[in-house]
């Protein structure tokens, strides 16, 4: 069969670059970012944090197809910082918004107990009362 | 956006149970809790069913079928990352016990009766290894909680098991099957969520939608429960085109192979771990001799909690695969003790640019790269010469 294997959609070839940046020669400060195996889920977010940054002039994202397992950025500055230093900044920013989500979840997480069973966490966030198995005495038709 | 880039983001939980969780996002941009949306449903491991040996299928429904219905089966994946390897990286020849998880069913009925087969029926059993041969040795197995890659509700009287076929007198069903560890990008199967509801604007003020009606819209499409978390619209109000969608109701129903709150941190984990890739990558395209500059000068993992543990494993399979492979292009990301240790030293800094151990490498033109002796090094000069115009 001449199907590609699936897990070309997110798996990196061997020596397949991950990133590419290619300048764009007729725009200043403007250049299009190849992300390899990546979707929606990260472009469309780099997308909107990198259009909250003052000093982007153009942000915009596409998945050219969707058999096609990467995603292109377009940015462009007003030639305070490149293209690529603004996503850079960009991820970091992000990557900052996700770990104090990651601890106000983990806060109200432990504030609140599994009904019907005490839970309490090991170092995964799993809870220790046997994994995922229902409370005694009930089933999921009954929640 | 302005206004939710300045405002902290905060979370609330409306509800917790056993397989699922609801949760209101608020101070985030509309994209950022879309990704979210998607990372959970698509892009966390578990493992499922994933070849199916049939010896002796003699029941109503074709091989393929059962095979199929197999699959679909939720397993008990907790800390899936950790506790199992992706049988692609894996240097056994098919299958082994660090990469895949055996089970069998032999079932027959000999009376007159129907006989249900279920997931109930599915035992581990390591004789569906066809050999002993083994993997490089790992701490898999170690990680694994007891129950780990079984059925998810065996053994729990209070969960109804899966039925996957039922038989009659001298029918009989024998499979050997092997669960694997896979993301649901791949096959659905893998998927640790059944649903992932998402809500935003219940009133629509936005009006990212349009409601078709026959006479009066606001009588013919009843309000959502979100609704009364939001002050309905008053009649006279203008319509505010400037307005961002700042709250999104999340409702995560997990199938049991992960809890809902594993779902949640391993998803926001994993989107940390898709951005910090991308940052390194971005910095090797541009800079590649800035590796060498990390190496020396390099920060200490260990000191964001955020995403380096998730994050060095990923890099550190880089080495390993590019390690096998000879091809000079490979060579390059070979260099990856480098990189492996760019990912701590990335946690460390603050400032996105230059600070810590990158701000060692020498202008991005150096001769002194090609001076390297390290001929794994060497790949990077090549394939990324032309990237070096970005910081001119
Ligand atoms: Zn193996």
């Amino acid at each position: 069969m001449n199907a590609p294997n699936r897990s070309e959609l997110f798996v990196l070839e061997d020596g397949e670059k991950a990133v590419e940046i290619i300048e764009d020669t007729k725009i200043p400060n403007a250049a299009t970012i190849k992300v390899v195996k990546e979707d929606h889920t990260l472009a469309n977010m780099l997308r909107a944090q990198l259009l909250a940054s003052p000093s982007v002039l153009f942000a915009g994202y596409k998945v050219p197809h969707p058999l096609q397992p990467y995603s292109i950025l377009k940015i462009q500055t007003d030639g305070t910082v490149t293209p690529a230093d603004v996503l850079t900044q960009s991820c970091h920013r992000l990557i900052g918004t996700l770990s104090t989500l990651e601890a106000k979840f983990k806060r109200e997480f432990s504030f609140k107990d599994v009904e019907g069973a005490a839970v309490s966490e090991d170092p995964y966030g799993v809870p220790s009362t046997g994994g995922p198995t229902w409370p005694g005495g009930r089933d999921y038709l009954d929640f | 956006m302005q206004s939710s880039a300045d405002l902290e983001p905060t979370v609330r939980i409306r509800e917790l149970k056993k397989d699922r969780v609801n949760f209101v996002l608020e101070n985030v941009d509309l994209a950022f809790a879309n990704s979210l949306r998607r990372v959970m449903m698509a892009d966390l491991p578990t493992v499922a069913i994933d070849t199916v040996e049939v010896v002796s299928n003699t029941t109503v429904l074709p091989d393929e079928f059962i095979a199929h219905r197999l699959g679909m089966i939720p397993l008990v994946s907790t800390n899936c990352d950790e506790a199992i390897r992706n049988n692609r990286d894996c240097t056994c020849e098919s299958a082994c016990e660090f990469c895949a998880i055996p089970l069998s069913l032999s079932v027959a009925c000999s009376d007159n009766r129907t006989l249900n087969i279920t997931s109930d029926h599915l035992q581990y059993d390591p004789a569906v290894f066809d050999q002993s041969e083994r993997g490089a040795e790992g701490d898999e197995t170690a990680k694994r909680i007891e129950n780990f890659g079984h059925p998810v509700g065996k053994n729990d009287p209070s969960v109804p098991p899966v039925l996957i076929c039922k038989i009659r007198k001298g029918q009989e069903l024998k499979v050997k099957c092997l669960a694997k560890r896979g993301l649901a990008k791949e096959h659905a199967k893998w998927s640790p969520c059944s649903a992932v509801a998402f809500e935003y604007d219940p009133h629509n003020k936005l009006r990212h939608t349009t409601y078709w009606y026959e006479t009066d819209s606001r009588a013919e499409w009843p309000l959502s429960d979100n609704a009364r978390e939001e002050e309905p619209p008053r009649d006279d109000e203008p319509f505010d085109f400037n307005a961002k969608p700042q709250r999104f109701y999340f409702e995560v129903e997990t199938d049991g192979s992960l809890g809902p709150q594993e779902v949640v941190m391993k998803g926001l984990q994993e989107l940390q771990r898709k951005l910090a890739n991308l940052v390194l990558n971005a910095k090797a395209e541009q800079e590649p001799e800035l590796a060498n500059g990390v190496l020396s000068g390099g920060g200490d993992p260990g000191t964001n909690a955020s995403g380096p543990g998730a994050w060095s494993v990923t890099a550190g399979g880089w080495g390993a695969s590019s390690a096998a492979d000879g091809s000079p292009a490979a060579a390059g990301w070979g260099g990856s003790p480098a990189v492996t240790a760019a990912a701590g030293g990335w946690g460390t800094s603050a400032s996105p640019a230059g600070s810590g151990g990158w701000g060692t490498g020498a202008s991005p033109n150096a001769g002194g790269w090609g001076t390297s002796a390290s001929p794994a090094a060497r790949g990077w000069g090549s394939p990324s010469q032309q990237a070096s115009g970005w910081n001119v």
